[in-house]
């Protein structure tokens, strides 16, 4: 009776997944009932906590629908792709060294509520209203370098001795935000030229290029078990490698570095989007995104300063002291060269 | 082919075949082909570079490119090389030998498949990378060799091999084996003349899946071998994704399309030619005897415990030791955000899994005579995901983050394998039992099910198997845009991995433990007493 025991087993597999579909299908028309709904697009680092998600629904009386993109530049190339049929009505997570493509690829709507007319430490170019901001900057392992003896960089040049060969990894700017940002920030003090000629130098120093921040920081890390023990990351990691450490060290396990020519200030901000729906609804979540308590608690979330002036930082953010200087090339270079740089530091550092 | 035109009235099969095929043909266009030609169409619209017939040339005359594709031409050409030698042995011994942990053994080969690729890249690198164990044991650190990538491929596919090897041998006809030995061949005599060319279909039908995942696929290579390896379609995915330089990854998509479907055409015309009717007087696994077949489990528990298992229990390893440092690693398990995680996985991967077996049998038995429909099977394989991802959101921007276009972008990565799995089956089934119940007065449904299902069950529960591995892991389906209540396990363990600290890579390796406990017991009621093992009881 081999045949009976196959057929007893498929009948219930697929009793069992009708059951699902069942389930599947009601919790879809539950969604379904009629409350406005919102649309925002964000990136995947996007974390904001769920109870202040939920009292915004119930303030601006609308159904938050968020989709996440992937990396910033992957989402913004998805609404620049769906820009006849805006698949959002409002995008959070654009940032200074994307806005320019952007801007020119129009696929924001100006907007003009309270939130766009105060004044913030880091104003963006309208119609984006910075949330909050960073510095992208290199970071290294304390207890490696207190093993190795070896000081501590201070120059970018310093990285291209032999002393320092096969110490850094840093993020491919083609397919990492940070990573793009570290490329503008070395541009941005040396000068395209020059900043290539480091870049070279830097490849054939040992240079490593990973894909992403997660790859670069937990396989390449030396503080992770990889063989690097600087690499590019935030500002703020020190104090998230504390947080969420186990055994509450005082100190944190890696500090970052402030290289003259090596910080990027990362502002990201939040835009309508053009040709989206519900306009009045979209402003409230810009206002939102400003709003004190998500000022408040996205600093620990994502990691971020809060764009809004006046907002207390975490207690745990004094372990992130903001760098003294950064550099970035001028807007409307990004916008135009953006693109032939990408193209140059993947033929210097890559082919 | 002169006795199957015989054997079948062919105007009312073909309509029958026709029907059949419809329904996964019609999915193939809505959901692969439409949108990926949708974003080629969108390449020559915006047309800053370029595309043209000629433009198919460009990835060859660029040396840079070139050598991607080379690249990616040859490091799947030896992992497909490697797999065979490694992976048929093993096959060998799971398939003739009956010791304790068989059945485990054969299930958790497929475990590499379900664990997110980062997770499998700190489970390699836990062991052959700077820090790791073969570093500390005095041996190279192998990070950033191209040695840990091939390894890494070894890792994914091996299961591929070993599984329809194993399988396809236990079907080997009894009979023709004991006379081919009683007449006097050696065993290896007896197997290069009786098993090989009872197994070559299946075996064949695995090599090519392996080929094209190796060739086409980008996660683990990058993260192991380092941008230096990167193959085609990660270029392919950086020039959509990232640049939006839709013409060059055109260029680019086609050049790989017309490789790879070449060698899906190439494998579904052999496919037909090498398969030999399978009987259904099976080979009886039998427990070891002296030394030589000891040494055959020993080795072949040796090749699964390097390739397969010692990455994975480093994950183990690593999460467990986690657990013991201060805080509560395991709390994360509690937490609302993973049950929410772990319903979703549940629920995406059983409902893919459906629809993928569905569509999986439907295209297996419309494609039995149709070199064609055969090769479109390998089509979610070939077609780049990226310009699916991206040909979507362009062709139907309404179903933007939908819950039904997610599950059937899982579906579409996993049918393919129920439908390979069975294609191989269908070729061995021998007509006769088919025209022996039918001379007995048996209508066709009735054949269908008392015959055919039962002589494919083991190729069914094979494919879906696979296609579950295929659901959970999630292949790709990153690409497609997802909303945060929907969330799965992997999607979690990406989140943790996306910030720094002890505890989110803690919390990162328990919920990859809690993925691959989830696959294996899918992987137990998918193939809960085999009717091979009933057969045996």
């Amino acid at each position: 009776m081999k045949h009976g025991i196959f057929y007893g087993r498929s009948r219930t597999l697929l009793a069992q997944a009708a059951a699902c579909a069942v389930l599947a299908l009601s919790a879809g028309a539950a969604l379904a009932n009629e409350v406005a709904e919102l649309r925002v697009l964000a990136h995947s680092s996007f974390t904001v906590p769920k109870p202040l998600l939920a009292q915004f629904e119930k303030d601006a009386g609308v159904k938050l629908r968020i989709t996440k993109a992937g990396d910033a530049g992957e989402m913004l190339n998805k609404l620049i792709l769906t820009k006849a049929k805006p698949i959002a009505d409002v995008v959070y997570g654009i940032d200074n060294a994307l806005a320019p493509k952007a801007l020119a690829a129009e696929v924001l709507e100006p907007y003009a509520g309270a939130a766009a007319g105060r004044s913030s430490p880091v104003p963006m170019v309208a119609p984006l209203v910075s949330v909050d901001y960073g510095y992208v900057t290199v970071n290294y392992d304390k207890a490696w370098f207190a093993k190795s003896g070896l000081a501590l960089p201070k120059t970018l040049e310093a990285l291209t001795q032999p002393a320092y060969a096969g110490l850094l990894v840093v993020q491919n700017p083609a397919t990492s935000s940070p990573g793009y940002a570290f490329l503008l920030a070395t541009i941005g003090t040396l000068g395209e030229e020059k900043a290539f000629d480091w870049w070279g130098r830097m490849r054939a120093n040992g240079l490593k290029a990973a894909k992403g921040w997660t790859e670069a920081y937990y396989t390449d890390f030396s503080r992770n078990g990889g063989k690097y023990p600087l690499v590019v990351s935030y500002a703020t990691s020190p104090a998230a490698e504390l947080f969420y450490a186990k055994d509450k060290p005082t100190e944190p396990p890696t500090g970052s570095l402030s290289l003259p020519g090596g910080v990027f200030r990362q502002v990201e901000g939040v835009a309508l989007v053009k040709g989206g729906r519900s306009v009045e609804a979209a402003g409230k979540f810009i206002e939102f995104m400003r709003s004190a308590s998500v000022q408040q608690q996205m600093q620990t979330e994502m990691w971020m300063f809060p764009a809004e002036a006046g907002v207390a930082l975490a207690d745990v953010m004094k372990f992130a002291p903001e760098p003294a200087g950064f550099s970035s090339p001028a807007d409307k270079d990004i916008a135009d060269k953006g693109p032939q740089w990408l193209a140059r530091w993947t033929r210097v550092v890559l082919k | 082919m002169l006795r199957a035109a015989l054997h079948t009235r062919p105007a009312p099969g073909a309509v029958i075949r026709g029907l059949l095929a419809a329904v996964p043909l019609a999915f193939l266009l809505v959901l692969l082909i439409a949108p990926a030609l949708r974003l080629l169409l969108e390449a020559r619209a915006t047309g800053t570079d370029a595309p043209g017939w000629s433009a198919l040339w460009l990835p060859w005359q660029d040396p840079y490119l070139r050598h991607r594709l080379l690249w990616s031409l040859a490091q799947a050409a030896i992992s497909c090389a490697a797999s065979l030698a490694l992976g048929l042995p093993l096959a060998w011994v799971l398939a003739r030998l009956e010791f304790p942990g068989r059945a485990f053994l054969l299930r958790s080969l497929m475990l590499p498949f379900v664990v997110p690729t980062l997770v499998a890249a700190l489970g390699v690198l836990a062991l052959m990378g700077p820090g790791g164990l073969l570093a500390r044991l005095g041996g190279p650190d192998l990070q950033g060799s191209p040695w840990l990538l091939l390894y890494g491929n070894l890792f994914f596919n091996l299961c591929v091999v070993v599984r329809a090897g194993a399988e396809s041998l236990a079907q080997v006809s009894a009979a023709r084996l004991g006379a081919a030995r009683t007449l006097g061949a050696s065993p290896w005599r007896a197997f290069w003349r009786v098993e090989w060319p009872a197994i070559t279909p299946a075996l064949m039908s695995a090599l090519c899946l392996v080929f094209l995942y190796c060739f086409s696929g980008f996660g683990l290579a990058l993260v192991l071998g380092g941008q230096a390896y990167a193959t085609a379609e990660v270029e392919i995915y950086t020039l959509v994704a990232h640049e939006l330089q839709l013409g060059q990854a055109g260029a680019l998509a086609v050049s790989m399309m017309t490789l790879t479907g070449l060698v899906a055409m190439a494998y579904a015309a052999l496919e037909r030619r090498l398969a030999t009717p399978a009987r259904a007087d099976r080979v009886l696994r039998r427990v070891p005897d002296g030394l030589w077949p000891w040494a055959g489990v020993l080795a072949a528990v040796a090749v699964w415990g390097l390739f397969c298992a010692l990455p994975l229990l480093a994950i183990v390893w690593r999460a467990g030791l986690a657990g013991t440092g201060a805080g509560d690693v395991w709390a994360v398990l509690r937490e609302e955000d993973t049950l929410q995680a772990l319903w979703n996985t549940v629920r995406f991967s059983a409902l893919a899994l459906v629809l993928a077996t569905v569509l999986g049998l439907l295209h297996a038995f419309a494609a039995r005579r149709s070199l064609l429909l055969r090769a479109l099977a390998y089509l979610p394989f070939v077609v780049s995901p990226v310009l699916v991802a991206f040909g979507l959101l362009l062709l139907y921007p309404g179903w933007t983050g939908s819950f039904w276009l997610l599950v059937v972008a899982y579906a579409l990565l996993a049918y393919p394998f129920v439908a390979k799995s069975l294609a191989a089956a269908l070729d061995s089934l021998s007509p006769r039992y088919g025209e022996a119940a039918r001379t007995l007065g048996a209508s066709p449904w009735r054949v269908f099910r008392r015959i055919t299902l039962p002589l494919l069950a083991t190729a069914l529960r094979r494919g879906m198997a696979f296609a579950a591995a295929a659901a959970i892991g999630e292949f790709a389906v990153t690409l497609f845009l997802s909303r945060p209540e929907w969330a799965t396990l992997s999607t979690l363990v990406y989140q943790r991995l996306g910030r720094p600290g002890a505890a989110n890579l803690d919390a990162a390796l328990v919920l990859a433990c809690l993925l691959m406990a989830l696959a294996f017991a899918a992987f137990v009621v998918i193939e809960w007493q085999a009717p091979e093992e009933a057969a045996h009881a």
